[in-house]
């Protein structure tokens, strides 16, 4: 049992609060990423975990082990708690070769030498990287280092593997590879994984669990399914996919429909209930359900008129931003608009509901989600 | 949570193991501490006492500020010195200047030859190059005589202009060293653009590129002002025997000439000097963080294409060349020279006169054998030690948790501003007050002490940018792995580090082989080192023995740099 647990973790820095409240379970051999913009703490909260922060309030736990209790004033150093990590330099210590980096954390935990060099052998062969421990690492690629990093982390049989960004190094290509090979590894050895990545499509792909994290909060704890199909706040279907917003009032809530007039006055049905505490939502549109449909005098459900300001053709598909009464709203299909003026369709299952934010709340989290195509 | 949760009985680790990373933090700090304080506060106790600090009746008294400050003797040394520091860093940073531009921009002959050359006083002592200089160019100098003969009219070296002359040619290497590296990282397209816009070369030179130098300049400025105002070989052998006194030739005089030294009036000097040191200093760290703002390179840089000087071409080698022969060729070869002979004079051929006394000499009295082995000693040892202590310091600064981490690296840094003859009065002192480690005073222990604490701001900065470009998730991966903060240092960092500590040790090893303004005060017999028995031996008139005193430290230094940078990889300069 190395299930990872966390309750109410708390890192300040200064006035920062780099990570706020924190609490969740990582189950015993799954994977769970932390996901958010840059500078919203998720490295932060591995380096709590790993021991290379002093945090200020909170338990962390790692099956039977107690990491830190601010309670009962424990805080094991990071080299007490047994761990992996995977640092987003790779971190290789430039100066030994491939088995140097490998055999000094079993050296450091007494694994007599011969038992060492076997499972050094072993570990990189599960990286294919068979043959290589005399290499120094500036002598690898990219991508080889990368594996190095992984295996000189998994090679001591670690309760937790900790990854921080672990595959940004590399180019996009070898990147979709890369992540693939490492959910197989991470199922292989079934060992208890916390993943740090921006990438949402990273995140979605890899996971058996997603902590959509913002401003050091958790915003969102959940499978890649549920928080794609059913983000918990404007925030996450915004940061995950591309999606488009509309507000609206309910003026009808039955058990198995949902009908709203959105600010426009059109009426849309919706399949899915409406938040308990408001009738006032936000009706989110993923951008790759909206279909487009031709101007027709007839009325048609579910539709609002829109007309197109922008299109581009990205070979596998089109994306388009198209103007309606209520905003702009951006739409992705594999067939071209039918014309300048088209009707916007929606099927009722794909309008989801939330909660009306504030307009203070929404700014924030627009700018929240520029900065890192900034830096 | 499921029940099987429920079941799991938390397990609590909590190590008490003794915290080794701590107690070496602590023990390195501690050391750093006392080794800085140590030769600071005799100073300034003995600034208040009207007694020497070792008598038992002496009472506190402000009397040796006043007698200090009416003394003529110490305001016209203070003139002097002001004289004697601004002309020659005027002379010494326009020259550096200069040398940097041509040789690092323009098509001059043999370009290569000339930058390793321009370097040579930056390893030579001045003391060295001083004895060399007078025994060239002084008063009764071989070059001078030759002049004298051919009827033209000759110079006094032995004068404030004289020392002027020498201090700026001496000086001019380190403003060249600044630029030359301020030149390479400037972005050269900011010239090429400049071309592109219609300026001709040398415009482009007076417009961009010169005023693209300032902040080097203003900073070798200040630098070479610093180590003016400290330096004493030059002032002791051509300033003293004109009767010329800057602050610390007086020093000097107060302190280790007189038989009635005046202790009080010592320590009151010092304080006044290392004020003046001071205050220097934090200029130029103030212009430091000034001009990294001005840092604004972007780009790679480029090579820069070189200006063709044209028919100027002949001329700037013949005043390069100029500056090369007299400065530094002519008379380091004058001081080789002077070794083989027992008399170096133009009337006679030194081929005719071969002789190896002044080996004989230097090699057989014990005294000066001494320290001949004394200086190989402390740079062989002391700046091992040294280094791994800096290191150590650097390691501690840069890469631990320890809270007081900033405060090291100013306590590091504070020696900084206590010239080197001061830091050997500090230490004597320190060891006369301090009952039982007395015995020390007279060894070569409390020398190589003293030396670390002069070099420490050296040795402390030299490493830190190397221990800086290490990223630190290299620790961090160390510790992951299951290493104390120990572990990390002995099995990553240092080891990660050998090629700059082996840099910093063979730039300590000159250094060491070289100073001898600590050990002005502190030496004594049995700890002579080699730039105290060259002095002496000045003194007393007798130029053989000091030229082959100055030709073995020569031989040691260039054989050290030989394989340094050969065989070891290593560069002194960036
Ligand atoms: N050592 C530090 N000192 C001060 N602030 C820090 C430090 N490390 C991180 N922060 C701040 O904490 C916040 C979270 O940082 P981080 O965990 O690195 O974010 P992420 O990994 O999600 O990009 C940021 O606002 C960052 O500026
Ligand atoms: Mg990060």
């Amino acid at each position: 049992m190395s299930d990872l647990i966390i309750e109410g973790l708390v890192k300040n820095f200064g006035g920062v609060h780099a990570v706020d409240h924190i609490s969740l379970t990582v189950k015993d051999g799954t994977l769970t990423s932390f996901l958010g913009p840059s500078g919203c703490g998720k490295t932060t909260t591995l380096n709590s975990i790993a021991g290379l922060e002093p945090i200020d309030e909170g338990l962390i736990r790692a099956g039977d082990l107690v990491l830190n209790d601010t309670r009962r004033k424990i805080a094991l150093q990071p080299e007490q708690r047994e761990l992996g990590m995977v640092f987003q330099s790779y971190a290789l210590w430039p100066h030994m070769k491939v088995y140097g980096n490998l055999a000094l954390g079993l050296k450091l935990k007494k694994v007599p030498n011969n038992e060492a060099k076997k499972r050094i052998k072993e570990t990189l062969e599960l990286v294919g990287l068979e043959g290589m421990e005399d290499r120094y690492p500036f002598q690898l690629s990219g991508g080889q280092q990368q594996r190095v990093a992984l295996a000189r982390a998994v090679v001591a049989q670690p309760r937790l593997l900790l990854l921080d960004e672990p595959l940004s190094n590399l180019d996009a290509k070898v990147r979709e590879q890369a992540r693939a090979w490492l959910r197989e590894i991470q199922n292989r050895l079934g060992i208890t994984t916390v993943y740090v990545t921006h990438d949402q499509a990273e995140a979605l792909a890899i996971s058996d669990m997603v902590a959509v994290m913002s401003k050091g909060k958790l915003v969102q704890y959940a499978t890649p399914h549920e928080v794609y199909e059913n983000p918990a706040t404007r925030y996450v279907a915004d940061f995950i996919g591309i999606s488009s917003f509309i507000n609206g009032t309910v003026v009808e809530r039955a058990s198995n429909f949902t009908r709203i007039k959105i600010d426009s006055g059109e009426i849309l049905t919706s399949s899915r209930p409406a938040p308990s505490s408001t009738d006032r939502v936000t009706v989110t549109i993923r951008s790759e359900r909206i279909r487009l449909l031709p101007i027709t005098t007839e009325a048609v459900a579910n539709s609002i008129p829109a007309k197109i300001v922008s299109g581009l053709y990205l070979g596998s598909k089109y994306q388009y931003v198209v103007k309606t009464s209520t905003g702009t709203i951006r739409i992705e299909t594999l067939n071209a608009a039918p014309g300048e003026e088209v009707l916007l369709g929606f099927a009722p299952e794909d309008l989801i509901l939330l909660a009306a934010e504030n307009a203070g709340e929404e700014v924030a989290v627009k700018e929240e989600k520029e900065a890192p195509a900034l830096t | 949570m499921s029940t099987l949760e429920k079941q799991v009985v938390p397990r609590e680790v909590t190590l008490k193991s003794i915290p080794w990373d701590r107690i070496v933090q602590w023990g390195i700090v501690v050391l750093t501490g006392l080794l800085v304080l140590f030769p600071a506060w005799p100073i300034l106790y003995q600034a208040f006492m009207d007694k020497p600090l070792y008598e038992q009746d002496k009472v506190a008294t402000f009397g040796n500020f006043g007698d200090i400050l009416g003394s003529g003797e110490f305001w016209t040394s203070l003139r002097t010195t002001i004289i004697y520091a601004i002309f020659s860093t005027i002379l010494g940073v326009t020259l550096g200047t200069f040398l940097a531009i041509i040789l690092s921009r323009t098509d001059i002959p043999c370009r290569k030859l000339f930058t390793s050359l321009v370097l040579i006083p930056f390893f030579v002592s001045p003391l060295v190059l001083a004895v060399s200089w007078n025994l060239i160019f002084g008063p009764q100098g071989y070059f001078t005589i030759v002049v004298r003969n051919l009827g033209l009219p000759t110079w006094d070296l032995s004068s404030l202009p004289g020392m002027i002359v020498v201090t700026g040619m001496y000086t001019a290497p380190f403003t060249y060293l600044y630029c030359i590296s301020s030149l390479s990282l400037s972005d050269s397209s900011l010239e090429d653009a400049a071309r592109i816009a219609g300026a001709n070369p040398f415009t482009t030179l007076w417009k961009i590129t010169l005023p693209l130098l300032r902040p080097a300049i203003s900073f070798s400025a200040l630098f070479t002002v610093v180590s003016v105002i400290e330096s004493t070989s030059i002032p002791l052998i051509l300033g003293l025997p004109a009767g010329v006194e800057v602050l610390s030739t007086y020093l000097y005089k107060l302190g280790v000439v007189g038989i009635n030294k005046d202790y009080g009036s010592v320590a009151v000097v010092s304080i006044l000097l290392i004020i003046l040191v001071s205050g220097l200093v934090m200029l130029q760290r103030k212009l430091v963080s000034q001009e990294r703002r001005f840092v604004t390179v972007g780009g790679k840089a480029g090579r820069p294409k070189l200006i063709r000087l044209g028919r100027f071409r002949w001329l700037t080698f013949a005043l390069v060349s100029l500056y090369v022969g007299i400065g530094i060729i002519l008379p380091l070869i004058g001081v080789i020279a002077q070794s083989w002979s027992p008399f170096l004079s133009p009337m006679v051929n030194p081929l005719t006169t071969l002789t190896t006394q002044n080996y004989n000499t230097v090699l057989s009295v014990p005294a000066y054998q001494s320290s001949i082995i004394n200086s190989l000693l402390i740079s062989t040892f002391g700046a091992a030690i040294g280094i791994l202590f800096m290191g150590m310091i650097a390691v501690i600064a840069y890469r631990s948790d320890f809270r007081g981490r900033k405060a090291l690296s100013y306590l590091a840094m504070f020696p900084r501003a206590f010239p080197g003859m001061i830091i050997g009065v500090g230490f004597l002192w320190a060891f006369l007050l301090i009952p039982g480690i007395g015995g020390m005073r007279n060894t070569i222990l409390a020398l190589t002490f003293a030396f670390i604490v002069r070099y420490l701001p050296l040795g402390f900065s030299n490493i830190s940018p190397a221990i800086l470009r290490i990223s630190n998730e290299l620790d961090r991966a160390g510790r992951v792995a299951g290493m104390n903060w120990i572990g990390v240092v002995r099995h990553i960092l240092l080891p990660i580090l050998g090629p700059a500590l082996l840099s910093g040790y063979m730039l300590l090893f000159i250094s060491f082989l070289k100073e001898y303004n600590v050990a002005l005060f502190l030496f004594s017999r049995g700890s002579e080192v080699m730039g105290t028995t060259m002095l002496q031996l000045t003194q007393q008139g007798t130029a053989g023995p000091v030229a082959a005193l100055a030709t073995i430290q020569l031989l040691i230094t260039v054989v050290v740099v030989f394989i340094a940078s050969r065989f070891l990889g290593v560069k002194f300069h960036e």
